[in-house]
């Protein structure tokens, strides 16, 4: 099973990342909710739901910790019964983003957190040059949500022109 | 500051000619519980995969109708990685080619107990 993402540069770190943790699930997502890649989700309803917790979940945690210790919590993990969650920050010197990954006895926290190391470090030599951004306005950024989920899943995004969207956020 | 629990059996360890360091690891998540290791030896890294070695051997081990793992060795080009477990936490020594690995074994098997 093969990664997907809607940037090529982010595909190769992902994939070892995966390859190497034996990861379940991956999702590594800007902290707006946009999907930059997946592995493991079969359905861009669940990718949609999932990036819009993360950012959540890293907003909060984000803000817990600079209450806390003055400076965010930029590592998340949680231990279920069967299946364990880690969410990270990603920092590069030109984007941040977070990662979510989700794993089993397989794999350990320890191996998790070693390669997720390893998939910082690779995305900061990956990276390409930073362009001009355009300034983010709610309709760019639910199209930039559709485009991505759209890349990942193969479909062709309609209501490019702020139209009806193949998925509607609304 | 507190002493570990871990502070005797990795202290023991450490003396035994060409040891570099030697860790105790939870042996479901990777992460160090106690390590007394040298310089340049990249504990966290060392932890995670010897703990997910060790897991494995167990669970190949059981699987094959072996019982068990007493004593798991690991020879490389440049030294040995040394590693034994009980009740999840497993007990982990890296050692220079020209180590006694006899007595580590012996110094190892002698500390099972603690890891209780």
């Amino acid at each position: 099973m093969r990664t997907h993402v809607a940037e090529p540069w982010v595909e190769a770190p992902l994939q070892k990342f995966v390859d190497d943790a034996n990861a379940l699930f991956a999702l590594l997502l800007h902290p707006s909710g946009q999907v930059m890649g997946q592995f493991g989700f079969t359905r861009a309803v669940d990718v949609m739901a999932a990036c819009a917790l993360a950012a959540a979940i890293h907003a909060s945690a984000g803000e817990l910790g600079r209450e806390l210790e003055g400076k965010p919590f930029r590592e998340l993990y949680h231990a279920g019964r069967d299946r364990q969650i880690f969410i990270g920050d990603v920092r590069t010197t030109q984007h941040r983003f977070v990662f979510l990954t989700v794993f089993d006895a397989e794999s350990s926290l320890g191996l998790v957190r070693i390669y997720f190391a390893e998939l910082c470090a690779e995305l900061q030599h990956a990276q390409p040059p930073l362009l001009d951004r355009v300034p983010i306005s709610g309709a760019t950024l639910e199209q930039d949500l559709n485009r991505n989920l759209a890349a990942l899943f193969s479909r062709a995004p309609r209501g490019g022109d702020g139209g009806e969207s193949s998925i509607s956020l609304a | 500051m507190s002493a570990s629990q871990f502070e005797g059996v990795l202290s023991l360890l450490i003396r035994q000619r060409g040891v570099l360091g030697c860790l105790v690891v939870g042996e479901a998540d990777g992460i160090v519980v106690d390590s007394n290791v040298q310089v340049g030896v990249q504990s966290n890294v060392v932890a995670a995969l010897a703990a997910a070695l060790y897991r494995k051997a167990r669970l190949c081990s059981a699987a094959a109708g072996l019982s068990t793992v007493g004593f798991l060795q690991l020879e490389a080009e440049r030294g040995y990685i040394c590693a034994i477990g009980r009740d999840g936490l497993v007990l982990v020594t890296l050692a220079e080619p020209r180590a006694h690995i006899g007595r580590i074994r012996g110094a190892m098997l002698e500390s099972l107990g603690a890891l209780a």
